[in-house]
């Protein structure tokens, strides 16, 4: 043995470590508090986003599958090529029951090629077999109880105040656990920058007064868009929520997803 | 009265365990972002950085700056509901500077919307194309005015 | 005007069974096989820190001869356990976040703190107070680099003294209690990552989290059997016949605990057939056919059962050699079956569409990050990690003295 330890020697060692981290996190604690008062965090403070409270709604009965919405998006927020939507089309095409089969139904057939961004094939089923069909657009669903949020590791995707349910692409670390536990499947991890990415309600462009390039591109209004805090005059969210009777994807999750549907079908997931 | 001695090894391992956590919290000092934590989980300064990308399309509103002859007579048929850019295709450069052209129109941009298809709704105007006409969409419809003839 | 139709140009994406979402429509799942390996090799930490427990905790005296292997295979194991997700993540260099920022409502943000906990408070500690007295011993008569390590190891603590040592087995005796738990929230945590996602019906129920830890058990034991022999071969020493059918019974047993709970699940499955029953049907059909009536089924558990079952009533009837040989194939046989079943959770929940209606597929590469080649090296690894402490830590030639009673591993000459 060496040295004595000697009980006074180590617990003024003790003594010096804590007060030194107290000392740090003290200082810590004024530097953030300084920051915030005189320092603008380096962009112009007219958005503020709890003065906002953003919803896109989805009337199924107005979508013609043009698919214009699909390109709008990839154009617009730099999509990569290949099997990565922030939003896309689904074709629903509802097939008549076999006679004296005793059923309402025949087959469900959904597709979606290349997330519909180029419009729909013809269909091979003549129009006489066909008991419905329809268009859905899908997209972020703008949960209040995200599961996305809830599950990343980091902090990395969150709810902002205004609704959007967004990803930091300098915090994520591309663990994929979000893509995972969205139970929508409108997460992708983006091969170019390596994080997790999703619709973003089109941040850029609905902090400017701008709309979404989906809402602003489609041709029927199928996508309806707007403020519930700020509602204009006629606002057609209000009008759209006010007038139909809407449901959402998947509400046995728990979910709670906000973007309301109006026009959907029991087959569709 | 007896004095109490730590015994060395535990007195080892407290000093080590201070230390390391000790690290571990100036660590996280320096290494946690300035605006983590500002209005949730995350960093503030994220939704700062989300909100300041250039926008692609122009909309409808930039068209109505200089266009607002075409949009006033738009308003009044059924295609009120179409954004200049649905058709025309992404326009911020020409809306900032007029001498560059938007995308030339074919009578592929009708077709892709007026197509039937019977997953189109019953109250949207459909043709099936092969049958309708042969030739241009605009002999006999007029864009902006659809139910108007040229 | 059908000449004025120009040609568009669709990409052509890869084609699936039925309908799966556009962002589902890709080659191979967004976890793929380095997220296979991670669970399996924290189910071999916790399994074989479990098997160690058993003689600390249980006062299994059996089991002694394997104590120290077994410890040394679970920090060998721990030390790799990182490796898979560091490869996997898109931005590695950004992994030290999980410590700074975690968000407390995910189980994966609990990752970086159970791993330092379990690392350095149960594993380092544990082997610290049972090898200190040796270690001191050791740095006296080792000369060269490898004395300094062992000094190094006993951080300058070097009290012989009767009470000195009573302390350690105390201290050790404290840590193998408190690592149970440990250890169970460690490769716990990694089922309820799978059982917490509500999203997935192949994944998201309160079972997981169990049969996770119910399956690191098997694998764990398997592993010390694995490694006890495979020791004892290298060095030509006879097997402790009674520490090895010890571990067999525990194995055993384990495996029936195990089988019995991974049954109930697939018994609820069947009979509730909720609504994504019919999907998991066709992708356990079409895609998990070979992994799972083969791989986790027959070579995981029935054949085990069968051969370690008899052993349990028949024992003194089996010749030695004989039993040696079963116990060995069942060992392998288990290792196996727990990776098919790792493979069989992690990939099947991604092998089909959140719309319940398509079937995508996986083909293993065989290089690459997330290939074949990467996962035999993240296996091979830890076992040449343990070669190593094996040589320092339970060397032949070190007289193994102090609490611990002769290891028939280490041997004494």
């Amino acid at each position: 043995m060496k040295t004595q330890f000697s009980r006074r020697g180590a617990l003024s060692r003790l003594g010096g470590a804590i007060a030194g981290l107290l000392t740090l996190s003290a200082a810590r604690t004024v530097k953030a508090a300084v920051q915030k008062v005189f320092v603008s965090s380096g962009a112009p403070k007219d958005y503020d986003p709890t003065k906002h409270k953003w919803l896109m709604c989805i009337d199924v009965n107005r979508c013609i599958g043009c698919g214009l919405c699909v390109e709008a998006c990839k154009k617009e927020n730099g999509v990569p090529e290949g099997p990565y939507f922030r939003t896309w089309i689904e074709r629903y095409v509802i097939t008549k029951p076999e006679p004296g089969s005793g059923q309402t139904r025949g087959e469900t057939q959904v597709d979606s090629p290349n997330g519909g961004m180029h419009g729909f094939p013809e269909l091979s089923l003549p129009k006489d077999k066909i008991e419905h069909s329809f268009f859905v657009p899908k997209l972020c669903n703008l949960c209040e109880h995200s599961p996305c949020v809830q599950v990343c590791p980091v902090g990395a995707t969150f709810d902002a105040p205004d609704g959007a349910v967004l990803i930091d692409p300098k915090y994520c670390i591309g663990c994929g656990f979000c893509i995972q536990a969205c139970p929508y499947g409108c997460r992708f991890l983006s091969p170019v920058t390596k994080t997790a990415e999703k619709c973003t309600l089109c941040y850029h462009r609905i902090t400017r007064g701008l709309k979404p390039a989906c809402v602003e591109i489609c041709p029927t209004q199928a996508r309806i868009f707007g403020d519930l805090k700020n509602p204009v005059s006629d606002d057609p969210v209000q009008k759209f929520y006010e007038n139909n009777r809407v449901q959402v994807l998947k509400p046995h999750l728990g979910t709670e997803p906000r973007v309301l549907y109006a026009g959907l079908d029991k087959e569709v997931r | 009265m007896r004095r109490f001695k730590l015994p060395p090894q535990i007195l080892r391992l407290v000093l080590l365990t201070l230390a390391i956590v000790g690290s571990y919290l100036i660590a996280r000092i320096f290494l946690t972002p300035a605006s983590f934590g500002e209005f949730g989980w995350y960093r503030g300064e994220a939704l700062v950085e989300l909100r300041s990308r250039t926008p692609v399309y122009a909309g409808k509103q930039a068209c109505d700056e200089c266009h607002s002859d075409e949009l006033r007579k738009l308003a009044r048929f059924e295609h009120q509901t179409l954004s200049c850019e649905a058709c025309h295709g992404v326009s911020r450069d020409h809306a900032d500077n007029p001498d560059v052209l938007p995308v030339k129109l074919t009578g592929s941009h009708c077709i892709r919307c007026h197509e039937a298809n019977p997953s189109r709704p019953k109250w949207f105007k459909q043709i099936v194309v092969k049958d309708h006409y042969s030739g241009k969409c605009t002999e006999c419809h007029v864009p902006h005015q659809p139910s108007q003839t040229p | 005007m059908t000449g004025e139709i120009t040609n568009v140009v669709v990409e052509v994406l890869p084609r699936f069974e039925g309908y799966v979402y556009p962002n589902e429509a890709s080659l191979h799942p967004l976890w793929g096989f380095l997220i296979v390996l991670y669970p399996y090799i924290t189910g071999l930490v916790a399994g074989a820190f479990i098997m160690a427990s058993l003689v600390r905790v249980f006062k299994v005296k059996a089991l002694e001869p394997v104590y120290r292997l077994s410890l040394l295979t679970s920090f060998s194991f721990l030390l790799c356990a990182t490796l898979p997700l560091l490869f996997h993540l898109g931005h590695p260099e950004r992994c030290f976040e999980i410590m700074m920022t975690p968000h407390l409502t995910s189980p994966m943000a609990i990752f970086g703190f159970v791993y330092a906990w379990y690392l350095m408070a149960v594993l380092l500690l544990e082997l610290w107070f049972d090898y200190r007295h040796d270690l001191v011993q050791w740095a006296k008569v080792t000369p060269g680099f490898q004395g300094i390590i062992y000094r190094a190891f006993t951080v300058g603590v070097t009290d012989e003294s009767p009470p000195a040592v009573a302390l350690d087995m105390k201290m050790g005796r404290i840590l193998s209690v408190v690592g149970i738990p440990s250890a169970f929230l460690l490769h716990g945590y990694v089922g309820f990552i799978f059982g917490s996602i509500k999203a997935n019906p192949w994944w998201g129920n309160g079972l997981m989290p169990i049969i996770f830890i119910l399956s690191a058990i098997v694998s764990g034991i398997a592993l010390c059997v694995f490694n006890y022999m495979v020791l004892t071969w290298i060095r030509r020493h006879t097997v402790d016949m009674r520490c090895l059918d010890t571990m067999a019974m525990f194995l055993f047993y384990a495996l029936v605990v195990d089988a019995a709970v991974e049954g109930l699940d697939w018994l609820h499955r069947g009979y509730a057939a909720e609504e994504g029953f019919s999907v998991m049907q066709i992708m356990i059909r079409e895609k998990l056919f070979y992994t799972l009536n083969l791989g986790q089924v027959t070579i995981g558990t029935l054949l085990p059962l069968l051969l370690l079952g008899p052993l349990q009533l028949l024992r003194r009837r089996v010749p030695e050699l004989v039993r040696r040989r079963m116990i060995f194939s069942s060992a392998v046989m288990v290792l196996i079956g727990v990776l098919a079943m790792r493979w069989n959770v992690v990939i099947g929940g991604q092998l089909f569409s959140k719309s319940l209606r398509g079937v995508m597929g996986y083909k293993l590469e065989f290089t690459g990050v997330e290939g074949w080649l990467m996962g035999v090296v993240l296996l091979s690894l830890p076992f040449i990690i343990l070669t190593v402490l094996v040589k320092l830590f339970l060397s032949e030639r070190l007289p193994s003295g102090g609490h611990t009673p002769r290891d028939s591993a280490a041997g004494e000459g």
